[in-house]
């Protein structure tokens, strides 16, 4: 299939299971179940069919509880892990005629380090403590082209001061940095090489509630300025309610609602979505 | 032709000390090596009665190569006197009983440790160099799974980082031997201790390069008219080492990599030429040529 013009990212139908699989996995599992693991052979099913379209310059929000299968889904569309199944186009990649999962590690490493950004709820997931907050930009820059000294280190210092992290430490490891600089350090890296698409994974787990609100307000106006596509998988409804367009709800590696955030947290339609939406506080 | 099966009874060893399925196992590493440039060939191997770390690997890929019409030299940091290639030099003439020369020239197989000689190499003419630690990745990877990962994914980014930290830190790159480069456009090599005066050398060469590393059980090669490009930024550029104003007080040669040698009596600092044969063919040119004015 071809992705349409206007998705910046077409996933159809991902599957992603750790196990050996039976031809019953998927029957036996689900929301229906209350449960992703098959009782026959013990697989875990941890995304199912997962469809979605994300549009240019859109934030689709992913929420659902722990284990519901968000984070894979999203590290699969990352190549961190690789996909059991499905298909996945990116608009920016061969005009989205291509299906990323079929292609090489190589390939996938260069789709990544060019085309892709993410920022990981563990900040050391995504910077390196032992390198400097400089040099973790420069690593997105250098696997991305740049080998000039000069300009990796100005747009590693727009980019650092952007996500307002004092220039004074630039040359500082991260090592030393509280958790909302680290955080902040890892935005910048994600965001140096220009993504048209930018995963955030739980990125205001952990922080405390004034750092998260300045992250939140940093990633809207990213959005807002440079137009970059988003998908933000967070549990807390606060956090998508304030930044996702649409949002889709998993539950038990499936995907049982998507839709409007607003029409999603006001008119919830899925029981599951409805208790979602009633727990909150 | 020559029987393998043949000890040679002067020697009571077999010719080259190795029996011949390692030879074996090691000529065919070594033309993978040579097919897949830069890439780093595993191979298997008897110990031998040279400790490890002390030229094993180039030992092994000379005595895998030579033949008994060669000519071989052997030099350890350029000089042909260094206990290293003296010892490595006397087990080679004692299991081959091939001619040995100190002039580059003459030579058919050069075995080195860290240096390349200072007079142009010939296609006819094979440079083995001994190899300490043969992943160029090692400083920035530990794990040598994880640094295969990156090079079949040509995934040098973390080197390019630790350079960049070097610009920011030192204002310059401090690597002084072991300059990472890229061969043919594709494999991230250690080109062994040479000092970056001689990773040139290695570029667009008429001769071919192997590499042995005896401790690991690698071996690689940089084959003729193979592209060597050292990692450079745009606007950092890689430099050779800079012996502007100095001039060897042997030979008086300004272009050739020097040593600094400090003269007790008189407390100065001296330079002489770090490749002996050479600096000794230049001196007695020039003795000649004083001779001759005469």
């Amino acid at each position: 299939m071809v992705a349409s013009k206007q998705m910046a990212l077409t996933v159809r139908g991902l599957d992603k299971i750790y196990g050996t699989g039976c031809p019953q996995c998927f029957n036996l599992t689900g929301p229906a179940y209350e449960t992703n693991i098959c009782s026959e052979c013990g697989t875990l099913v941890a995304c199912h069919d997962i469809s979605l379209d994300l549009e240019h310059g859109e934030i689709l929000g992913i929420v659902g509880e722990s284990g519901s299968g968000k984070s894979t889904l999203v590290r699969c569309l990352y190549f961190d892990e690789e996909a059991s199944g499905g298909e996945s186009y990116l608009a920016a990649y061969r005009d989205g005629k291509v299906n990323l999962f079929a292609e090489t590690a190589q390939r996938k490493r260069h789709i990544r380090n060019h085309l892709m950004g993410m920022v990981y709820q563990n900040p050391l997931l995504g910077i390196k403590p032992h390198f400097t907050a400089g040099g973790n930009v420069a690593e997105k820059l250098l696997t991305a082209g740049f080998y000039n000294f000069a300009d990796i280190r100005s747009r590693a210092g727009s980019l650092l001061s952007r996500t307002e992290v004092p220039l004074a430490r630039m040359d500082d490891f991260p090592a030393h940095f509280s958790g909302g600089m680290q955080q902040r350090v890892q935005i910048a890296k994600a965001l140096s090489n220009n993504p048209p698409l930018l995963f955030l994974d739980e990125i205001t787990t952990g922080l405390d509630l004034s750092v998260q609100a300045r992250v939140l307000d940093l990633v809207k106006e990213i959005q807002r300025e440079l137009g970059i596509a988003m998908l933000v998988v967070s549990h807390d409804l606060g956090v998508i309610r304030m930044l996702a367009d649409r949002t889709a709800v998993m539950k038990n590696g499936r995907m049982v609602e998507i839709g409007l955030t607003d029409q999603i947290l006001e008119d919830p339609q899925h029981q599951y979505t409805q208790l979602l939406v009633h727990s909150m506080l | 032709m020559l029987n393998i099966r043949q000890i040679n009874k002067h020697t009571g060893y077999n010719f080259a000390f190795l029996d011949e399925n390692t030879k074996r196992e090691i000529r065919r590493k070594t033309l993978k090596a040579v097919a897949i440039p830069g890439y780093q060939v595993p191979f298997a191997s008897p110990e031998l009665p040279i400790a490890r770390g002390w030229g094993t690997g180039g030992l092994q890929v000379t005595m895998s190569i030579i033949g008994k019409d060669d000519i071989l030299k052997v030099i350890d940091q350029g000089c042909d006197g260094g206990v290293n290639a003296v010892n490595i030099r006397n087990l080679l003439t004692k299991t081959t009983g091939v001619r040995t020369t100190f002039d580059t020239q003459a030579a058919t197989i050069i075995q080195t440790r860290h240096r390349v000689p200072e007079e142009p190499l010939r296609e006819d003419q094979i440079l083995v160099l001994q190899v300490p630690i043969p992943e160029p990745l090692r400083y920035v990877e530990a794990s040598t799974g994880k640094a295969q990962e990156m090079h079949a994914e040509m995934d040098y980014s973390r080197m390019w980082v630790f350079l960049y930290e070097n610009i920011v830190k030192w204002g310059e790159i401090t690597i002084g031997s072991r300059y990472p480069s890229l061969v043919n456009g594709r494999y991230l090599i250690d080109p062994s201790p040479i000092p970056r005066w001689d990773v040139p050398k290695l570029n667009m060469a008429d001769t071919l390069f192997l590499f042995g590393a005896g401790r690991e059980k690698r071996i690689y090669a940089v084959p003729p008219h193979t592209r060597v490009e050292p990692m450079e930024f745009e606007d950092h550029r890689f430099r050779v080492e800079d012996f502007t104003g100095r001039a060897c007080v042997r030979c008086g040669s300004t272009d050739t990599y020097m040593n600094e040698i400090h003269d007790g009596s008189s407390g100065n600092k001296l330079y002489v030429c770090s490749d002996s044969s050479y600096c000794d063919k230049v001196r007695s040119r020039r003795e000649d040529d004083l001779d001759g004015g005469k």
